[in-house]
C-alpha cells in the first residue's frame, strides 16, 4: 500500500477521524443500547423486560421498519418520498376492498391489490421526479395529500373488515415454528434490502445517482431509470407495510400509516442515512426503527403523560439526529 | 369536537335513525341497550377503602387528545385519585387505529386492572382490544364498544354522552331565547355522522312536536363548515323573518355571527352546541348567541373511571351510562363550563361577563 | 480490424461543426498515435470544448469522419465513444464523493460474481490497489471516501478511472486547473506515465508550460478554425501563442 499523502489537513489527525468514522457509522446502536439499557433499570418492575413487550416492539416496529427499507433507497438517491403514510392507507384499502369484492380470490387478488396500489403510487411519483424532473419534495409532498384523500374518498372514511384467515395469518398474528409472521416479514425484507442496496450494482447506482448524479450519468448508469426504480421500491414497500397493518388490525382504515412517516424519516436519519443522498444503511434503518419503538414503549410504560412522552421523544430524536447529521455532513 | 364525531362514526349502524319518526328519539347504546344515568353508579365508603387497599391501577389508550377528550381524561384522572388507583400509562393514537392497537398492547405490559378507552374504530375493536383481554384488564369505554364484544364479560360498559338529550337540551334553549314564540331556521349538519345526526334529529323533534309556538321556516345542510357563511347568508336573505337559527356546532357558529354582524341582524338569536372561546365571548358579551348546550365530558371520565373501579369489586354496571347535557347562557357561564369540561372558563369570557 | 502498430488511435478528417447558422468547428483534422500525448491550445471559445464533446460522443458533427484504429465510427452517444475505448477526464472529475475509490474507479461498470450478480468488491480493490501502485496515485487506501482525499489525490483517481478503461484514448480537460504547485507535478507525473500504456492522450490546457512539458505535438485552435498543428520539439512558446492570438510574435 501506498504512504498516505501529507497534503490534506483532514487526514492529519488519525485519530478526529477515527472518533468520527465511529460516531457515524454506530450512533445508532450505541443509542439502542443506551436507551435500551436505560429502560431496562428504570422499567425493571414495570414490564419492560418481559419478553411479551419485547416481542410486542418488534412486531408494532414492523410496518415502520419495512417502509424504512424504501425510504433508505430514495433517500439515498437523493430523493425523499414523504407519501409512503398515504400508501399505506391506501394498500391496505385496496387489499381489503378487494378480497371483500371476490372472497373466493382471497389472499392473492389482497395482495396483488396491495402491493400493486403502492407500485401504482411510486410509478406516478417516479415519472414526475425522473422524466418530468420535479423535485422529489414538493412531488411527494402534492401526492401524500392526494392519496390521503384517496384513501378517505375510497370508503367514505369507513373502515373495511378484513375477514381471510390466510391473509390475516400471514401479514398479522400468524407465525411460523413459532416466530411471528411480522418478525419473519421484518427479517426477510431487511436481509434483501440490505443485499440488493449493498451487494448487487443496482445498489451501487442508487448510491452514485444521489451522491454525484452527474458522475453517475457520465459513467453510463442511467439515472432517470434509477429515480424511477427507487420510488416503485418505496411505493411498494409501503404496500408491504399496508399489508401487515391491516393484516394485524384485521381491517383497514384511512387514517392507517398517517402518524408514520415522522418516525420512518427519524429512524432512517438516525440510522445513518444522509438526507442528501449517497449514503445510506438498511441495517441502519432497522435498529433505528426499533429505537424508535423502544423509544416510544419505554416512555408510556414510564407512565408519562401523552405531552411529556411527545417532549421528551421530540428532544431524543432531535439529539440522535443532530449527531447523526453532524457526524456524516460536517 | 369535529374529531371526536369522527370516531363515533362507525356506530352509526349500530343506532335506531333517530330522524323522521312519530315518538320522542331517545339515546340508545352500541348494542341498542337503554341508556342509563350515570348518577345511578355510586361507591360507598366502604367500597372506596376496599379500592384503596385494593393496590390497583390503570391505564388510558385515548383516541386523540384534545380539549374535549383532554376534559374527559381530567375527570377520569381525578376519579382514579380519589379511589387510590393509581393510573401507570396514558397514549395517544392520533386516530390512527393500528397505533391505538399498538398502544394497548404497550400499556398492558404494565398490567392494569382498568383500561379506559374511547376506541378509534369499533369494527376493528377486536383485534385493538385483544392484548387487553387476553390480559385481563377490566375495560371501560367511552363513546362506543368494540364491535363483537360482550357488555359484562368483555368490558364493563361505555359511558358516552346522550346525544338525543344534547339536541332536546338545545331546542329548550332555543325556546327560552325565543320567548316561546318565533321562527327558527334549521342549520343540519348533512354528513353521515352518527353524533351530530342524532343531535340534529333531536333537536328538530322537539321544535317540531313540543314547542308550539316555534316553527322551522327553513332548513338547510352543512356538509363543510367552511362555507356555513354562505349557507347562513342566504337562509337569511330568504328568509328575513327568521329571529331563531340553530347551528350544528360551535366552531361554525362563529362563521354565522360575522354574517349576522354584516347583515345588521342583531334580533337574530343562535344556539350551538359545545363550549368554545369566541362563542362563549359572544355569549356574555351580549352578542348573537343565546346559549351554549354542552355535554358533561368531565363526568364521562369520572363515571367511566368509577365504571371500571365498581367492576373491580365485583359489582355488575349497566351497559350504556350516558352523562347529562347541560345549557349554558350568560347567567351560568362560569358554572357551565367548570361542570362540563372539569376546568374554569377562560379568562376572556369570565372577564366579559363581569 | 486491419490494426497496424503505427495505424493512428484517433483519426478525425474534415470535421465541421454548426448550431444552426453558427459555425463552432470548421474543418478540423487531427491523427493521435499509439502512446502519444496532444495538446489541444486555444482561447476561451475557441471551440475546444465543443472539439472535446464530439470526441467523447455527446455531439455529432455536422460533417467529417471519425476514425478509431483505422476504422469509421459514428459516435451517436457518451457510452458509445466508452464503447469505442475512449474515456474522459472531466475537469469536475464526475467523481462519487461519499463513495470509495474503488467504487468510483468502477462506477458504473462495477465487477461482478456469482449468480445473484453480487458486486465482487475483492476483485475490485484488488484491480484499484494495482492501478494505483502502477500509476503511482498516492492514497491511503482504495477502500478511503473521495471526500477525503486532497485534490491531487482525486485528479489521480479519475486519471486512474480514465486508464483503466481507455483501450485507445484519453481525453484531459484541464487536469491541474485547481491544483497546487506539487500536486500539479505529482499529477504530470501521472499523465507522462500514460505514454508507456500504448493509448493516445489528448489534453486540453491554458498552461503553456505544462503543454510544452507534457505534450509530443501540439495543436491550435482560434475561433473553430485549426490554425495549425506543431511538433512541440521544434517550435516555442512564442510561436504557438502567435497561432493562439493571431498577433505576430516580436
Amino acid at each position: 500500500m501506498s504512504p498516505p499523502s501529507t497534503t490534506h489537513p483532514a487526514e492529519s489527525s488519525p485519530l478526529a477521524r477515527l472518533s468520527r468514522i465511529n460516531l457515524q457509522q454506530y450512533v445508532v446502536y450505541v443509542g439502542f443500547v443506551a436507551i435500551f439499557v436505560f429502560f431496562a433499570i428504570v422499567l425493571r418492575d414495570s414490564g419492560f423486560l418481559t419478553s411479551r413487550n419485547l416481542v410486542n416492539i418488534a412486531l408494532q416496529t414492523a410496518p415502520a421498519t419495512i417502509m424504512a427499507i424504501g425510504l433508505v433507497f430514495a433517500l439515498s438517491a437523493g430523493d425523499i418520498d414523504l407519501s409512503i403514510g398515504s400508501t399505506v392507507a391506501v394498500s391496505a384499502l385496496c387489499a381489503a376492498m378487494a378480497m371483500a369484492a371476490m372472497p373466493e380470490a382471497g389472499l392473492l387478488l389482497g395482495v396483488a391489490a396491495g402491493i400493486g396500489a403502492g407500485l401504482a403510487i411510486g410509478l406516478v411519483n417516479g415519472l414526475l421526479v425522473a422524466y418530468l424532473r420535479l423535485p422529489s419534495f414538493l412531488v411527494t409532498l402534492a401526492t401524500m395529500g392526494l392519496f390521503a384523500g384517496v384513501a378517505r374518498s375510497l370508503t367514505q372514511l369507513r373502515s373495511i373488515p378484513v375477514t381471510d384467515s390466510m391473509f390475516t395469518g400471514l401479514f398479522g398474528s400468524g407465525s411460523l415454528f413459532g416466530i411471528p409472521s411480522l418478525v419473519i416479514w421484518t427479517v426477510v425484507a431487511v436481509g434483501i434490502g440490505h443485499f440488493v442496496f449493498r451487494q448487487t450494482r443496482f445498489g451501487a447506482h442508487v448510491l452514485a445517482t444521489g451522491d454525484n448524479p452527474r458522475a453517475a450519468m457520465v459513467t453510463g448508469i442511467k439515472v432517470p431509470r434509477i429515480r424511477l426504480t427507487v420510488f416503485l421500491i418505496s411505493g411498494a414497500m409501503a404496500g408491504l407495510a399496508g399489508l401487515l397493518y391491516s393484516g394485524r388490525l384485521q381491517a383497514a382504515k384511512y387514517t392507517l400509516g398517517e402518524t408514520d412517516l415522522m418516525t420512518v424519516i427519524a429512524a432512517v436519519i438516525v440510522g445513518g442515512t444522509l438526507l442528501n443522498g449517497g449514503k445510506g444503511s438498511i441495517i441502519g434503518a432497522l435498529v433505528g426503527s426499533l429505537m424508535m419503538g423502544l423509544l416510544n414503549n419505554g416512555l408510556i410504560l414510564m407512565g408519562l403523560s401523552v405531552s411529556d412522552q411527545m417532549i421528551v421523544r421530540g428532544l431524543i430524536i432531535l439529539a440522535a439526529v443532530a449527531v447523526s447529521l453532524r457526524e456524516t455532513t460536517r | 369536537m369535529r374529531k371526536h364525531l369522527i370516531a363515533a362514526l362507525g356506530l352509526a349502524t349500530a343506532l335506531t335513525p333517530a330522524s323522521a319518526m312519530a315518538q320522542a328519539p331517545v339515546t340508545v347504546g352500541p348494542n341498542g341497550e337503554p341508556a342509563t344515568p350515570v348518577a345511578a353508579l355510586q361507591l360507598t365508603d366502604a367500597e372506596i377503602n376496599q379500592l384503596k387497599q385494593g393496590g390497583f391501577t390503570a391505564a388510558f389508550a385515548w383516541h386523540e387528545l384534545y380539549d374535549w377528550s383532554g376534559a374527559v381524561a381530567q375527570g377520569a384522572k381525578d376519579e382514579f385519585a380519589r379511589l387510590g388507583i393509581e393510573v401507570v400509562a396514558e397514549t395517544d393514537a392520533g386516530f390512527d387505529a393500528a397505533r391505538q392497537q399498538a398502544d394497548v398492547e404497550t400499556v398492558m405490559s404494565r398490567s392494569p386492572s382498568i383500561l379506559v378507552s374511547l376506541p378509534v374504530d369499533p369494527a376493528a375493536g377486536a383485534s385493538t382490544y385483544a392484548a387487553a383481554l387476553q390480559g385481563g384488564a377490566k375495560i371501560v369505554f367511552v363513546d362506543n364498544a368494540a364491535a363483537g364484544f360482550v357488555h359484562g364479560q368483555d368490558y364493563v360498559t361505555t359511558v358516552s354522552a346522550d346525544l338525543v338529550g344534547i339536541g332536546e337540551k338545545t331546542a329548550e334553549a332555543m325556546n327560552q331565547a325565543l320567548a316561546g314564540a318565533g321562527k327558527v331556521g334549521y342549520i343540519f349538519h348533512d354528513a353521515d355522522f352518527h353524533v351530530t345526526n342524532l343531535r340534529d334529529a333531536a333537536f328538530k323533534w322537539h321544535i317540531e312536536n313540543t314547542y308550539d309556538g316555534l316553527d322551522i321556516v327553513a332548513e338547510a345542510g352543512m356538509a363543510d363548515p367552511a362555507r356555513i357563511e354562505d349557507i347562513a347568508n342566504a337562509m337569511l336573505l330568504q328568509n328575513p323573518d327568521i329571529n331563531g337559527l340553530y347551528v350544528p356546532w360551535a366552531e361554525p357558529a362563529t362563521g354565522v355571527l360575522s354574517v349576522l354582524r354584516q347583515l345588521g341582524r342583531d334580533d337574530v338569536r343562535i344556539v350551538t352546541i359545545d363550549l368554545n372561546e369566541p362563542a362563549g365571548l359572544d355569549m356574555v358579551s351580549g352578542g348573537s348567541i343565546a346559549a351554549l348546550i354542552a355535554d358533561e365530558a368531565y363526568n364521562i371520565g369520572v363515571y367511566a373511571a368509577r365504571a371500571g373501579a365498581a367492576s373491580l369489586l365485583g359489582r355488575d354496571v349497566d351497559p350504556f351510562l350516558v352523562v347529562d347535557a347541560l345549557i349554558v347562557g350568560p347567567a351560568n357561564v362560569a358554572e357551565g363550563w367548570q361542570q362540563s369540561l372539569g376546568h374554569a372558563a377562560p379568562p376572556s369570557v369570565l372577564a366579559a361577563g363581569n | 480490424m486491419n490494426q497496424s502498430p503505427t495505424a493512428p488511435v484517433l483519426a478525425l478528417g474534415n470535421i465541421r461543426k454548426s448550431f444552426g447558422g453558427v459555425v463552432a468547428i470548421e474543418d478540423f483534422s487531427l491523427t493521435i498515435a499509439p502512446g502519444e500525448i496532444v495538446a489541444l491550445v486555444g482561447d476561451n471559445g475557441a471551440g475546444k470544448s465543443t472539439l472535446i464533446k464530439i470526441i467523447s460522443g455527446v455531439y455529432v458533427p455536422t460533417s467529417g469522419s471519425i476514425l478509431i484504429d483505422g476504422e469509421p465510427v459514428a459516435m451517436s452517444s457518451a457510452t458509445k465513444a466508452r464503447e469505442n475505448g475512449i474515456e474522459v477526464v472531466y475537469q469536475d472529475l464526475a467523481l462519487a464523493e461519499q463513495q470509495s475509490v474503488y467504487m468510483n474507479l468502477f462506477l458504473g461498470r462495477e465487477m461482478t460474481k456469482g449468480p445473484l450478480g453480487q458486486l465482487d468488491r475483492k476483485s475490485m480493490i484488488a484491480e484499484t490497489q494495482r492501478l494505483v501502485d502502477e500509476l503511482d496515485v498516492r492514497i491511503p487506501s482504495p477502500h478511503a471516501t473521495i471526500r477525503d482525499l486532497s485534490g491531487g489525490q482525486r485528479q489521480g483517481v479519475a486519471i486512474a478511472r480514465a486508464t483503466h478503461w481507455a483501450k485507445k484514448l484519453i481525453l484531459l480537460d484541464e487536469p491541474t486547473a485547481a491544483l497546487g504547485v506539487a500536486e500539479t507535478a505529482k499529477v504530470e507525473a501521472i499523465i507522462a506515465a500514460l505514454k508507456a500504456r500504448n493509448i493516445g492522450v489528448l489534453i486540453i490546457s491554458h498552461s503553456l508550460d505544462q503543454v510544452f512539458r507534457l505534450s509530443d505535438r501540439i495543436c491550435v485552435l482560434r475561433r473553430g478554425k485549426q490554425i495549425g498543428i506543431r511538433t512541440t520539439a521544434a517550435t516555442d512558446k512564442n510561436e504557438i501563442v502567435s497561432m493562439i492570438t493571431g498577433l505576430n510574435a516580436s
